[in-house]
């Protein structure tokens, strides 16, 4: 597999002139001033999915577009990502991030576009301020603007910078910030691509989703659907931190083991750490365990083990940590960066932190177990948007995979690990 | 607080949006940016500019972690503690920031040289435990140690007053390509 969205990584961030040198830009001149409809039946060919976690067909939902849709018509770009052990969308921004205009530029002209907003974790301020740089040079030299490449049709990019909040990365709650709002997820229906930003067709697609659109178009669906291997289209940044040798961002062949990606590319566990389990893709996933390394890692291996690929950033667990603590801490990430707008996520969440702190601390009893499974059912089915159920995604299964560390905790009056609190 | 030149670029970024809110966020980081944090003062000029009161604006500023009512040290470290900078010791290195500083989590340092925050993940999980210094500086695999080192450093460090207004700030929006970056 080539390296594709990483390619100018070592060299990066380039400049526009350096980015043109190394071909930069030039997918462009395959891509605009085809017909639309072909280049969104090619990338339905291609397979590509949404890579900020969801996994839904990028060209479906493009094809929800109302052949009469009013103008303006906004893509927004996703790169609030908040995820924790997700740092792919970051590489790209900091690292080449004309990379990341020309795939903004292609996806504007397939959907015909008028405005694109590139929407940026206040936390990630310097990759706003060089991409803002990288957008004025793409402005002056006339690949921004009013008829761009002679093609009668013109676009101009926002670099928006965004002030904090993981909930900003829900698409309809993102769409609220960026208006102005508080945070807060809208209801579906109507979709964004009916009534987004200021009531108008809005696109809301992932950062390194939108980056892959251009090589796909210009290259085909059958180029890009080789670079997958088990089964899958592609390539995808992995990343992986945690307790191993070397924790990086590693542009992969979809569908690659998490046994490779773990002990090869990231080097294996530290000496004296041995591997317990692992989340596939953020916080906000399943637990996954030793006996799954060898499952591939794309869009339908972690499923077939009640996971999912979630953002392709691998948190992995170690012999040195409690999984009790583990989950303790996804929860005060959660409980913390709750929208607080609908009562089983405000008030749920923090009730399950409370419940697996009593275990750690030794005064949990039996019932709790129950108060536990039951709470996360409760929760689960009753909130305003995806964020408690994504949070209880690695509670549940954590619970289930380590029932009998509870028992334990319970026996010992608390937890006999060195490491926890 | 802010120039005409400032004010001017102000207007015409708000302008640029359907809608003047849009820009709130905006104008709260240009005030928070030139001063530290958002006073009284600060409000009420981005009422004036915005035409949200000043309830929506705290409505705002109480929701987004990064905008801040309260004044702060010179320098500002958010210390990650999500769960790949928590496997790799982050509690231990916040204890022992808190301890040096001498005050709670979140107050000034009795030197006044910094204010430490606990923050969500950073992105920085291959850097773990990590930090961001004054939003935009990585620190990368801290340690009990060499957190109390930074610290001192920052001690030592004589204030620098940093660029003001809009020219730190990194959002755009065409009219602001154009408009206001030499000034």
């Amino acid at each position: 597999m080539e390296k594709i969205l990483s390619r100018n990584f070592s060299a990066g961030p380039l400049d526009f002139a350096a980015y043109k040198a190394a071909d930069g830009y030039k997918t462009l001149e395959s891509v605009i001033g085809r017909p639309r409809g072909d280049l969104l039946n090619e990338l339905k060919q291609s397979g590509l999915k949404g890579c900020g976690g969801a996994g839904f067909l990028t060209a479906l939902k493009w094809s929800f577009k109302a052949p009469d849709a009013p103008h303006p018509i906004y893509l927004v770009v996703n790169l609030d990502e908040a995820e924790p052990g997700s740092f792919k969308d970051r590489q790209v921004l900091y690292r080449d991030p004309h990379t990341l205009i020309e795939g903004t530029i292609a996806a504007s002209y397939v959907l015909n576009a008028d405005k694109a907003f590139i929407f940026i974790r206040g936390e990630y301020r310097k990759g706003a301020r060089l991409l803002e740089k990288a957008v004025q040079e793409a402005h002056n030299n006339g690949l921004l603007g009013q008829n761009i490449m002679n093609s009668g049709w013109g676009l101009e990019i926002d670099v928006h910078l965004s002030a904090g909040r993981y909930i900003c990365g829900e698409e309809t709650a993102l769409l609220n910030a960026l208006e102005g709002y508080r945070a807060n997820p809208r209801s579906k229906p109507p979709f964004p691509v009916a009534k987004g930003l200021w009531g108008q067709p809005t696109i809301v697609n992932n950062a390194e989703t939108i980056s892959h659109v251009p090589f796909i178009l210009a290259r085909g669906a059958q180029w890009f659907k080789d670079q997958g291997i088990n089964g899958a289209f592609g390539s995808h940044i992995y990343q992986v931190s945690g307790a191993v040798k070397s924790p990086g961002f590693f542009e992969l062949p979809l569908g690659t083991t998490a046994r490779e990606i773990i002990f090869n590319q990231a080097g294996g566990m530290l000496p004296g750490r041995k591997l317990t389990g692992f989340l596939p893709g953020g916080a906000s996933t399943q637990f996954m365990l030793p006996e799954h390394l060898d499952i591939p890692l794309h869009w339908d291996g972690p499923p077939t083990v009640g996971s999912r690929l979630g953002t392709g950033g691998i948190i992995v667990m170690d012999d040195h940590i409690c999984p009790i603590d583990f989950m303790s801490n996804l929860m005060l990430f959660f409980t913390r960066e709750s929208c607080g707008y609908c009562t089983p996520c405000r008030d749920g969440l923090p009730y399950v932190k409370h419940l697996l702190d009593k275990f750690e601390q030794g005064s949990a009893t039996e019932k709790d177990i129950d108060t536990l499974k039951e709470l996360c059912e409760v929760i689960y089915p009753n909130t305003f948007c995806a964020f408690a159920p994504g949070a209880l995604m690695p509670i549940t299964t954590g619970v289930e995979k380590f029932e009998s560390l509870l028992h334990e905790h319970i026996k010992n009056k608390g937890c006999t690990m060195k490491r926890c609190a | 607080m802010f120039t005409e030149d400032e004010l001017e670029h102000l207007r015409e970024h708000l302008s640029h949006y359907p809608e003047r809110r849009a820009g709130a966020i905006y104008c709260l980081y240009a005030v928070q940016d030139k001063i530290g944090y958002i006073d009284d003062k600060g409000i009420m000029m981005v009422t004036e500019l915005t035409g949200l009161s000043k309830t929506q604006l705290e409505e705002l500023i109480t929701f987004f972690t990064l905008l801040r009512r309260r004044p702060v040290g010179r320098n500002v470290l958010r210390i990650c503690d999500s769960i790949s900078c928590h496997v790799m010791g982050s509690r231990q290195v916040l204890e022992a920031a808190e301890a040096h500083t001498g005050v709670a989590l979140g107050e000034i340092s009795r030197t006044g040289s910094v204010t430490i925050l606990p923050s969500i993940c950073l992105g920085l999980c291959n850097h773990a435990p990590a930090a961001l210094l004054n939003d935009e500086d990585e620190v990368s695999r801290l340690t009990p140690e060499s957190v109390q080192k930074l610290l001192d450093e920052l001690d030592q460090q004589p204030f620098q007053q940093s660029a003001t207004g809009s020219q730190v700030i990194a959002t755009s929006g065409h009219s602001m390509l154009t408009e206001g970056r030499d000034h």
